[in-house]
């Protein structure tokens, strides 16, 4: 058995050759059997491997061989294919393919499964999961570990372990017993017991037979340990019964060993039994078809499409009418990061819409790069340089880049407002939001509604039921329940972004999928034409029946509030708004002609009146700033002073026939005055007026926050052809015939050398081998030593192992050994 | 993609009225929208949970909600908002109020967790008794208005299958000799007579009582009538001798004066609500007989007691008239739950159009203080500061301008202050009704004026509701209750009864400019203006000149 394992990962020292057999001996040698095409599948598929580019196929083939590596492989398969890896998990190894397929269709057979059996197969190889041609599969070693039942962790599948490993700890004489119970001719030794009961309860007919004498309520127990866990608790499992003394049920089926002990108080199920009894099969349920997701609505194409032109106009609009919210400052960025609840709910507010959704269009805003922190002292959310770029687009292409960054973006605004682990409530736009899941859900869920028909909606149950069969979680329920909630989210918010109408992928949601400018392309002609009139009404209301053009929208949005929002706009005109638009520079004329200009009905007489009424009042009190005054009673001495060309710096302006003006500080204009020859007296500084500025604010430049995946990115084209070429040619310097090195002497020599592959290689081979090695190593403080260890776990750059030179298990890290050697046998 | 209706986010919907099939859409869209505003252009309606509801018991159903916004929308519709009218309406008659043959009123479901999520609130648990199995609750019979109004609350509006009683049969026809119910009139007979009970919302002076008249003509069963005070009671029963097969004996007042109870006894709300020792004594009038109709007259100053009372009244049926269901304390929705969901209305306009009410000219006449009143007001208490500047002194002069202007014309002046319309009498010479004027001199005063004996005549707001004024042509509005709009709506009532030579009505309002009356005004008006009734604006100085406004 050492040896088999040993050769999966075994170094490609140049000893091994073809050997006797026809197929790969390692997965090594599998890959470099394989074409590049079949190696860059591999690196497509677990991109992980590609990080950093390892230096030849045996590297390749230890690294896919990690656990870490093969939990991820195993996570990104879809459920037919899992249930393939968990039936060769309990299939002996190697598995023949038929052996495999029966497993899997079981006794009566599947035409289905046998149909899909041979692509998961294919995925699996890509997955460099399985090895080895279809007489012997292999799976790989850290795979089978994984997913082969151990009393801690049953199998995916509810089989136990086999009657050879249940029997281990038993003696050779209850075996015989148990054989003799069975009604099996005494055998030679445990072993040959062993084979003897496995081959009694792999077979069908002779198990039916010795099943069919059992007393009742036999079946009902095994009925209930079948299916698994094979594990049943009963007082006093591992006494030893004989046929002729048993009482119960289960006592009965222990004498025979069709339950076997696990422990003093449970039993088993051995594998072969279990198997029998369902028929062979490894899994009640195989699904080798992916479910359908049955359209739930149909809608004309041209309907669906409408709406979601609808929806991404408003998203589109939505969001800017958010972020120029925040020109003059947006809401404080709170000390652990995000936006307080109260801020939240004014933008709800302002968005007149529910904090939810306020959530969705910040997080949208924020993905996009429109907002971002200011990074100042008294750190505050405010639009980003990226946000005028943004506004200068056309409307199609500011959706795009909206739709777009919610694709990608790993952040779940859904998420705004729930508590984390530690009862923390989850701020919008704050920290631990990111969820690696959501990307993915978002695109499969939009790739399958592109797979509908035209204008089908699709229930997020059955998007649910399709995502769980093509990626079964192994992370446990929260995952799967994080899942559900981001397809739910995920349909919700499409629609809100217009990428679906009505349920219904749209035209330009399909092209987002592969490109959003022609996304952006197909919106456009769909997006209402802007209006250039509106209508007003004696009741100081506008109604604008549609989009306005930008120029006319902004004039209007200072003359009047804003009063409804859709599909129209109503504005009602106040005081305080036409004040507003006088404030902003226009005349009572010029707002009269607007009007006149832009509305489809004559001009009512109460809304003429009322700019005029505003229009009266408006700038009868003037303010103004003035840097210093001069002041005096003598009339005649100002007017001197103003004629002074002298005085032409100052700024000075007469705002009465005593007091003037000057635009310059107090001193400069003390000095000026007293070179002038007058005899300037200072006057406190009251009355100084503050001058300030109204700028837009903005971020320092920002960029738009990265996605933060769970994995490395997918290699392109570029990288992968990149890693093969490397990995193939390391691997042609790795494997070319050499001459073998001078064997160092092992002890009481110099350290052995070798380089960091070849090192984590032997210690992984010397963990499944169990065999001990001689290595070098530095420990923290720099100091050399020798050591000889027997490796137990590879992990995370560490190797656990038992250390014979100070007799203590300890942890060594990768990095510091320097050199490790294979103890020759007669050191050992 | 042309349609008249544009759909808001905000649940309201906009109407282009001058749209070709902006007739068709209105009434489509009329059995589960409020008409909100109706403006020259643009009609608002409003989509509410409370009018989605009240569609579901009128029997039409989700579908045809949206078919409807889908059919006439100018643009597509959001989809979350179809969504939400379909899961409003799903809710609606999930608990049924039902007449069970042993156990009286039961409320039952067909959805089992509803059930259990309204017996759960605090709110519903006294009103309901033994629960008979899964689906079935008993209510007391006595709690079917109270039930039915916290369920509404919750959310889970009960369908009301309990039905009504009959009440004492009494016969009552409608005597149409040289006059008949205008076409409005008859739909909102029928609006209401078919949906049982329920509010009908039209102008003043569109005839509100011949509706009240023609639904008891319906009931044919004995009939309580409750009205705002005896001015309107004595001339409710005016009407219905007149227009009724009922004599002067058949109808009983129920007032301060009189406890008279008949067949069909009209008694004020106010009697209703006098408290004696904590009680309300008069109440009991509502069981005095078995009444087979209760009309309640202006049902939007239905006072609170009041509010409770009918609460126990549903198995009865109501009838609500109003003009305006704008409530200043904002109870609309208890009138829908306690009297019915509103069962008929007309913009104004559109009965205007139809002649059958005056065409009106309102005008809004801004005056300038003068600097000393400017300084005054300025300085003036903030408590004061409305009184003050609605009783200037400088607004005489152009109430006496107008009143000139109009000279042969039946002219109302409409005040707020007692002290001003005192000395206002004075100036103009006419009489003042307030409210120490008996209810004999006012009687006698407008008999006078519509003989036309007076031709001005100076009136606090006791007028303000319920008289019948037929000749007013001109009303000059001085000063109000703050920004009510409603009472803004009734004073305008009060000159839109058609004019027998049909010509326009004029509605003036005195406002000091550059003042809170001038805000008050604008909050007041915006409730005309909403139906249609613009004001132009005109200057105190122009109407001096003489000015053509």
């Amino acid at each position: 058995m050492t040896t088999e394992r040993n050769r999966e990962v075994r170094v490609a020292s140049g000893v091994e050759g073809t050997g006797a057999g026809s197929g790969p001996r390692t997965l090594a040698e599998d890959l470099r059997a394989r074409g590049d095409d079949a190696v860059a599948a591999l690196l497509l598929a677990r991109p992980d491997l590609v990080n950093p580019v390892p230096g030849d196929l045996t590297q390749l083939a230890t690294r896919a061989g990690t656990r870490a590596s093969v939990v991820r492989a195993l996570e990104h398969l879809d459920r037919f294919a899992l249930q393939t890896v968990e039936a060769l998990a309990v299939a002996p190894d190697p598995c023949p393919y038929d052996t495999l397929c029966a497993l899997l269709t079981g006794d009566e057979g599947s035409q289905e499964i046998a149909a899909a059996l041979p692509a998961a197969v294919a995925t699996l190889r890509t997955n460099a999961l399985v090895w080895g041609g279809d007489d012997r599969l292999r799976l790989v070693r850290t795979a089978r570990d994984l997913l082969a039942p151990s009393p801690a962790a049953p199998s995916p599948t509810g089989l136990g372990p086999t009657v050879a490993e249940a029997a281990a700890g038993m003696s050779p004489g209850r075996l015989q017993q148990i054989v003799a119970d069975a009604g099996l001719p005494a055998t030679h030794d445990p072993v040959s017991a062993v084979a003897a009961l496995t081959a009694l309860f792999s077979d069908r007919q002779r198990l039916a037979a010795l099943l069919a004498e059992a007393p009742e309520g036999a079946r009902a127990v095994l009925d209930k340990l079948m299916w698994g866990p094979p594990y049943g608790e009963v007082a006093l499992a591992a006494e030893p019964v004989r046929a002729a003394t048993a009482e119960t049920p289960v006592q009965w089926l222990l004498a025979r060993g069709v339950l076997l002990p696990a422990g003093p108080h449970t039993v088993l199920l051995p594998r072969e039994t279990a198997l029998r009894l369902r028929g062979g099969r490894a899994h009640r349920s195989p699904e080798p078809l992916p479910p359908e997701v049955p359209p739930h609505a149909r809608y004309d194409a041209q309907v669906v499409d409408g709406t979601a032109a609808g929806e991404a106009f408003t998203a589109v609009r939505t969001v800017e009418e958010l972020v120029k919210g925040w020109d003059t400052g947006g809401p404080l960025v709170l000390r652990a990061g995000g936006m307080s609840v109260r801020d939240l709910k004014r933008t709800a507010a302002a968005l007149d819409t529910t904090e939810e959704l306020a959530a969705f269009w910040l997080e949208t805003a924020y993905a996009a790069g429109l907002v971002a922190s200011d990074g100042e002292v008294d750190e505050a959310y405010a639009p980003t340089p990226g946000y005028d770029e943004w506004l200068r687009l056309p409307t199609e292409d500011r959706w795009a880049r909206l739709a777009a960054a919610w694709l990608a973006a790993t952040r779940a605004p859904g998420l705004v407002g729930s508590r984390d682990a530690k009862g923390r409530t989850l701020a919008a736009l704050g920290p631990d939001l990111d969820r690696s899941l959501a990307p993915g859900v978002r695109r499969r869920v939009l790739e399958l509604l592109a797979g509908a028909p035209d204008g089908a909606s699709a229930r997020p149950e059955d998007l649910l039921a399709r995502l769980r069969w093509e990626r079964p979680l192994r992370g446990g329920a929260a995952l799967d329940e994080l899942r559900a909630r981001l397809v739910q989210w995920t349909v919700q918010e499409a629609e809100l972004l217009g990428v679906t109408g009505r349920g219904a992928l749209s035209g330009h949601g399909r092209e987002l999928l592969t490109d959003p400018d022609a996304a952006a392309a197909r919106l456009a002609p769909l997006l209402p034409e802007p209006l250039d009139h509106v209508l007003l009404q004696a009741d100081l209301t506008a109604v604008a029946p549609g989009p306005l053009r930008t120029a006319l929208a902004e004039t209007l949005g200072v003359l009047a509030d804003v009063e409804s929002k859709g599909g129209a706009t109503v504005y009602r005109f106040t005081p305080e708004s036409v004040r507003r638009a006088l404030d902003a520079g226009r005349t009572a004329a010029e707002l009269h002609g607007f009007l006149a200009a832009h509305s489809r009905t004559p001009v009512p007489q109460p809304l003429s009146y009322l700019i005029d009424d505003v229009a009266r009042r408006h700038g009868r009190l003037r303010v103004g700033a003035a840097s210093a005054y001069v002041r005096c009673d003598d009339d005649a001495v100002l007017s001197e002073i103003l004629a002074d060309r002298r005085a032409a710096g100052l700024g000075l302006r007469r705002l009465a026939p005593t007091v003037l003006a000057a635009q310059s500080e107090p001193v400069t204009l003390l000095e000026r005055l007293r070179t002038m020859g007058f005899a300037p007296a200072a006057e406190s500084a009251e009355g100084d007026v503050l001058i300030t500025r109204a700028d837009a604010r903005r971020t320092p430049p920002r960029a738009a926050p990265v996605p933060v995946p769970d994995g490395p990115p997918r290699p392109d084209q570029t990288l992968l052809a990149a890693a093969v070429k490397a990995i193939r040619a390391g691997d042609r310097a790795a494997t070319a015939p050499r001459k073998p090195a001078a064997q160092p002497a092992p002890h009481g020599s110099a350290l052995p050398r070798t380089t960091s592959a070849e090192t984590l290689a032997t210690v992984q081979a010397a963990v499944l081998t169990g065999e001990p090695l001689w290595i070098g190593y530095v420990n923290a403080d720099g100091a050399a030593s020798q050591r000889v260890i027997e490796p137990v776990k590879v992990e995370g750059g560490f190797v656990t192992a038992y250390d014979h030179t100070t007799d203590e298990v300890r942890t060594y890290a990768l990095h510091r050994i320097t050199g490790v050697c294979e103890l020759t046998e007669d050191v050992r | 993609m042309n349609g008249p209706l544009i759909v808001q986010s905000d649940k309201t919907l906009l109407l282009e009225v001058d749209h070709p099939s902006a007739d068709e859409c209105r009434r489509a869209i009329a059995p589960f929208a409020e008409l909100e505003r109706a403006p020259e252009h643009i009609h608002t309606y409003r989509v509410t949970p409370l009018g989605l509801w009240n569609a579901r018991a009128a029997g039409h159903d989700a579908e045809q909600v949206v078919d409807a916004l889908v059919k006439y929308s100018r643009y597509p519709v959001p989809h979350a908002l179809l969504i939400d009218v379909a899961e409003t309406m799903a809710r609606y008659g999930r608990l049924r109020l039902v007449k069970h043959p042993t156990h009286g009123l039961v409320l039952e479901t067909s959805d089992r967790p509803v059930l259990h999520e309204v017996l759960r609130s605090k709110k519903v648990h006294p009103l309901v008794g033994a629960r008979l199995d899964e689906d079935t609750v008993v209510v007391h019979p006595s709690e079917r208005g109270q039930i039915k109004q916290v369920l509404l609350k919750l959310g889970w509006p009960a369908e009301d299958l309990a039905g009504y009683v009959d009440g004492e049969a009494h016969p009552i026809e409608l005597r149409e000799d040289g006059w008949a119910l205008r076409p409005y009139q008859q739909q909102a007979v029928q609006g209401f007579w078919h949906g049982g009970s329920g509010v009908v919302v039209l102008p003043c002076g569109a005839g509100k009582t011949l509706v009240g008249a023609g639904a008891m003509a319906e009931a044919k069963a004995t009939t309580l009538i409750l009205v705002t005070n005896t001015v309107s009671a004595r001339q409710w029963k005016h009407e219905l001798v007149r227009r009724t097969s009922l004599t002067e004996d058949e109808i009983g007042e129920y007032s301060g004066t009189r406890k008279e109870i008949r067949p069909v006894t009209i008694a004020t709300y106010q009697v209703l609500t006098t408290k004696r020792k904590g009680v309300y004594p008069h109440l009991e009038l509502f069981d005095s007989r078995d009444w087979g109709l209760i009309v309640y007259d202006e049902v939007h100053l239905l006072p609170a007691p009041v509010f409770k009372f009918t609460a126990d009244l549903q198995a009865r049926r109501r009838l609500g008239l109003t003009a305006t269901l704008v409530r200043e304390d904002g109870r609309e929705s208890d009138v829908f739950s306690l009297i019915g969901p509103k069962r008929f209305d007309a913009p104004w306009k559109e009965i205007e159009a139809q002649g059958y009410i005056a065409p009106a000219d309102c005008v809004e006449v801004r005056v300038n203080l003068t600097d000393s009143e400017r300084l005054a007001y300025a300085t003036a208490e903030a408590d004061e500061k409305y009184r003050y500047c609605a009783t200037t002194a400088t607004k005489r002069h152009v109430i006496e301008a107008l009143v000139a202007r109009h000279k042969g014309q039946q002219t109302l002046v409409i005040g707020q202050y007692i002290d001003q319309l005192d000395e206002l009498g004075e100036h103009l010479d006419a009489p003042v009704i307030k409210g120490e004027t008996t209810n004999a001199q006012r009687e006698k005063l407008f008999d006078a004026f519509r003989a036309g004996e007076i031709s001005v005549l100076v009136v606090s707001k006791v007028a303000n509701f319920s008289i019948d004024l037929p000749e007013a042509t001109v009303a000059i509005q001085v000063s109000g209750t703050f920004g009510s709009r409603q009472e803004e709506a009734q004073r305008l009532g009060r000159v839109l009864r058609p004019k027998a030579d049909g010509h326009k009505a004029h509605f003036y309002s005195v406002v000091a400019r550059d003042t809170i009356d001038q805000d008050f005004a604008a909050h007041r008006q915006r409730f005309l203006a909403e139906q249609g009734y613009a004001y132009r604006i005109a200057d105190a100085d122009d109407i001096l000149t003489g000015d053509e406004v």
